[in-house]
Order: C-alpha cells, then sequence, then structure tokens
C-alpha cells in the first residue's frame, strides 16, 4: 500500500507542475499557480484556473477511471489480453455519442452525452455478453462487435456535414482539450461510484480466476458477478468516451503495471491501478499540450509511447505474475 | 440411508449418450469408486452429480433434495466438487487461493486443512509455480474448508507420488470414518481399490 501512497504523491506533485505548462506563456506563473485564485479575472489567473487546472484534474480522473475499466474487463473475463475496447464497450460509447451528436440532442463532451454514450456501452456489452456462451469468446465476439459498431461511427462522422462533428481522429485518439469545471464534477462524482462499485466486487473479481465451473461449485453464479463488472465498466467507458472519445491501451497497460506493484488481489490492484492510469495519463496530456505548442498532440499517441515502455519493462523486470 | 440417489440417469455430451438408464445408490459414510475406460463417462457422471450436466432422463438427489430444484449456493452446501486441469493466470498465493471466497465459518478450517494436507511448505508460494500433483491438493484443500456431508473427486491421485497417494488414501478412509460421503473417478486398477467401499465399473 506504501508503494500507492507514493505513486498517488507523484500524481499530485506533477499535477502542480503541469500547471505551469501550457501552449501561452504566463508571467510569473507560480505566483499565480500559489495564489489558489479561482474567482480572479486577471488572464493568467484564468489560463491556469479555468483552462489547465480542470484539463488536468480531468486527466488524473479519466486515467483512474480508465484504469478500473481496465482491471474490471481483465478480471471479469479472466484474460490477461482483455479491454473495454474488445468488449464492444468503448465502440458501443462512441456510438451512444455519434447519434446523440448527429440528432442534435446533446453536444460533444456535455454533460447529456455521458448518458448516450453509457446506454450505447451498455447496449454493446450486453450484446456481447448476450451473444458469448464463456469467457474466451466473449473477447472474440467483442472484437467482432466493436469492429462493426467502430465501423458505423466512422462511416457516420465522414458523411455528416456538421462543423461541429469534430474530426475523426477525437474519436480515434481522444482529447482532453474541452474539459471544464462542470466536467470534471461529472467525473468525480462518477470515479468515486465506479471505485467504490469496483472494490465492494474485488472479492468476486478473485474468485473469477478460479475459473466458471470452480465459482459454481462454490454456490455462485459466474455470469451475474461478469454482468456486474460489465455495468460498472460500461459507465466508466461511457463517461471516458462522451468527455475526451476513445482512448485505447491505458485500460491494458495499467492493471499489469499495478500488478507488478501489488500482486493480483483485486482488493489492492484496483486502487493501484487506478493510480498508475492517473500517472500515466497525467504525463501523457501534459506531453501533449507543451511538447509543440501550440499544437494539441493526439493523447493517445502519447499514451502509447509513455505506457507502452512501462508496459514491456515491468514483463520483462517484475517477475511471474501472470501467464 | 443413501445419501446420493441415481435414478434412470441419462447424459449427452456432444451428439453422443454418454450415460444411458444408470440408477446407483451411495450411502451415507462409504466411499464409492468409478473406474473404467478413456471416455466411458466416468467424469460425465461425477459432472452431472456436482449440477455441471443437464439430464437428458432420470433424476438426481443428494440428501434428499432432488438436484434440479435447488439452487446453486444449496448444492454447494450439499456437495463440494474437486475437478481436474485447474489452470490458473494470476500468480495469487496457495492460501490466498485456499482462502478465496469462503465463509468466516469455513476459513477457521483452513489451518488444519493445510496442515492435515501437508502443504505448510507451499502455503506461500505462487500458485503459478506449482506441480500437477500440488495443483491437485490445492484443489483438495479447497474442497475440505467446505465441510459438507459428500465429496465429489475426478481423479485426485492422478499426478500424486506414491507417498502422497498413500496419504491422501488415509485421508479419504480417515473421513469415511468421520461419516462422509465419497466419490471418486480413478484410473486404477480394481485389485488396487480394496480400501473403496463401492465399485462402479459399467456406466452405459
Amino acid at each position: 500500500m506504501k508503494k500507492i501512497y507514493l505513486l498517488a504523491l507523484l500524481v499530485a506533485v506533477i499535477a502542480l507542475f503541469a500547471l505551469s505548462l501550457g501552449a501561452t506563456a504566463v508571467s510569473d506563473v507560480w505566483a499565480s499557480i500559489l495564489k489558489f485564485n479561482f474567482q480572479s479575472t486577471e488572464v493568467s489567473d484564468q489560463i491556469i484556473w479555468q483552462i489547465r487546472a480542470p484539463r488536468i484534474i480531468g486527466a488524473v480522473i479519466l486515467g483512474a477511471v480508465l484504469a478500473i475499466a481496465g482491471v474490471l474487463a481483465q478480471g471479469s473475463t479472466n484474460n490477461p489480453l482483455a479491454d473495454p475496447a474488445f468488449l464492444g464497450t468503448t465502440a458501443g460509447a462512441a456510438l451512444g455519442v455519434v447519434i446523440g451528436v448527429l440528432t442534435n440532442a446533446v453536444s460533444i463532451a456535455s454533460i447529456g452525452s455521458i448518458a448516450w454514450a453509457t446506454c450505447g456501452a451498455l447496449l454493446a456489452t450486453l450484446l456481447t455478453f448476450w451473444l458469448a456462451r464463456n469467457a474466451l469468446q466473449l473477447i472474440i465476439i467483442g472484437i467482432a462487435v466493436s469492429a462493426t459498431l467502430s465501423a458505423i461511427v466512422g462511416i457516420a462522422i465522414s458523411i455528416a456535414d456538421r462543423s461541429d462533428v469534430r474530426s475523426v481522429t477525437f474519436w480515434s485518439l481522444g482529447s482532453l482539450s474541452l474539459l471544464t469545471w462542470s466536467n470534471v464534477a461529472v467525473l468525480s462524482v462518477v470515479a468515486v461510484a465506479v471505485l467504490a462499485s469496483a472494490r465492494a466486487l474485488s472479492p468476486q473479481l478473485d474468485l473469477l480466476s478460479l475459473g466458471d465451473s470452480q465459482i459454481r461449485h462454490s454456490g455462485r453464479d459466474p455470469q451475474r458477478i461478469r454482468l456486474i463488472a460489465f455495468l460498472i465498466l460500461s459507465i466508466a467507458i461511457a463517461t471516458s468516451v462522451s468527455q475526451v472519445g476513445t482512448i485505447s491501451f491505458l485500460a491494458l497497460a495499467a492493471p499489469h503495471i499495478a500488478r507488478f506493484l501489488v500482486g493480483p488481489s483485486h482488493r489492492y490492484l484496483i486502487s493501484a491501478a487506478a493510480v498508475i492510469g492517473a500517472l500515466i495519463l497525467l504525463i501523457a496530456d501534459t506531453a501533449a499540450r507543451s511538447i509543440a505548442p501550440p499544437q494539441d498532440l493526439p493523447i493517445g499517441l502519447l499514451i502509447s509511447l509513455i505506457g507502452a515502455p512501462v508496459l514491456i519493462l515491468a514483463l520483462k523486470r517484475g517477475g511471474v505474475q501472470w501467464r | 440411508m443413501a445419501l446420493i440417489e441415481i435414478r434412470n440417469l441419462g447424459v449427452t455430451r456432444g451428439k453422443q449418450q454418454v450415460i444411458k438408464d444408470l440408477s446407483l445408490d451411495v450411502k451415507e459414510g462409504t466411499i464409492t469408486a468409478i473406474v473404467g475406460a478413456n471416455g466411458s463417462g466416468k467424469s460425465t457422471l461425477i459432472g452431472a452429480i456436482a449440477g455441471d450436466h443437464r439430464l437428458d432422463t432420470g433424476s438426481i438427489s443428494l440428501c434428499g433434495n432432488n438436484l434440479t430444484k435447488i439452487s446453486l449456493a444449496e448444492q454447494s452446501r450439499l456437495r463440494s466438487v474437486v475437478t481436474q486441469n485447474q489452470v490458473f493466470w494470476l500468480a495469487f498465493t496457495v492460501r490466498q487461493v485456499i482462502e478465496m471466497g469462503q465463509s468466516i465459518e469455513n476459513l477457521s478450517r483452513v489451518e488444519s486443512v493445510i496442515s492435515q494436507l501437508d502443504m505448510g511448505e507451499i502455503v506461500n508460494q505462487s500458485v503459478l509455480t506449482l506441480s500437477g500433483g500440488q495443483l491437485q491438493r490445492l484443489a483438495i484443500a479447497r474442497a475440505l474448508v467446505c465441510d459438507t456431508p459428500i465429496y465429489l473427486f475426478d481423479e485426485p491421485l492422478a499426478s500424486q507420488d506414491k507417498k502422497s497417494k498413500a496419504d491422501l488414501i488415509a485421508l479419504f478412509c480417515k473421513m469415511r470414518d468421520e461419516g462422509k460421503t465419497i466419490v471418486i473417478v480413478m484410473h486404477t486398477e480394481v485389485s488396487d481399490l480394496d480400501w473403496c467401499d463401492q465399485i462402479i465399473e459399467d456406466l452405459s
């Protein structure tokens, strides 16, 4: 647990440092940061507290939420390769938002779009769940469902003649640039709910690693545990997709990196993965907006660039944590 | 009293009817061995008693309860199951796996089961490092912790060395003497089964 607290402290330090970085040069940046004046009308304070701060805090929360979704996906399917993108969840959420936006029901990154994404994510995940008979089939059918829904999203965006339906990049590589304090407020509520419910499910997730027949023999229904995990992960992914588009790889990598720190027990793994996810997304987003200002680089590329070597290093040096 | 009553049982696996019209009584406090050639339906029978398969015909009752009419939770209070080929992918320790999902009452039996099965030395090891025989003993440990009236074992002696085999047989006999009812699928010669009370050879 000590490692988790140390990493959480690291997240806080980097978040503070990230406030000083950005496209616009702010004079006396540390003086503005250390004033903590949210209501200030000064331009420099507003850049820091109304543009950078919600984005940074949003990155931390979303990273944690995505990582927890990854733990739930791997734990519930009993498969180290599982990722919400492979269960149809991510594509379903994207399709939900695209339909909501194209029918003028909601705008991108609005709070209403979370509801559309949640519906899409839930329907897609339940479709995968309903079509598959066991944990292995879940992945294969999930990939097929994802491919179908992603194709529909791509076609819908391509033929949509609307300026506010942003580029395909937003949906395929994600961007945190639209986050505001009201988004962060909603994200926080969802994050607390996802973390608490995932932790409550953690003893059951441990049990799923014994395999379906063992669980049935011990008097529980593995499909029911799986269904609850899918509900939680759908809400987590829907929130993320509706706010920042699809961010891939993080949900797959964070749980594996976390296992090398705290082992396989889900009680600790969920918290550890959340902190790792927050750390990676925060570093990636800070890099995305400060490597080549004023350009905002696609966040997905930076996550892969930072997360992939860490994942490889953890797998090579961390001893046998899974096979 | 017959703790397990099987009447006119028929079970199909894939397209083949593996068990046809089987009737069988297993008395309380006995050891029943199911032997026979590969593919003769031994594991299917124990799976059917464990509630894993749909029954084409007939019925199975455990302690007087019709198997198809009671919940998974009720079944788990009547019988414990040890299957073959448990596969792990996460590096849980042996102790973590034994304790996983157990009630507080079951947890109080963990220490005595660990010493009964002579697992003290491996209890903090990762399950990914265990041998086939050790994995089987781990599965048996999870079952023993549950303390049910009926135990179903699918080939529990298959990967054990000579001493472990003798120890396990002694353990099974001790359980029987304490009133437990045990059904074991085995690949052994019938002549080596003098410690069993009933031997079932022909399932079809």
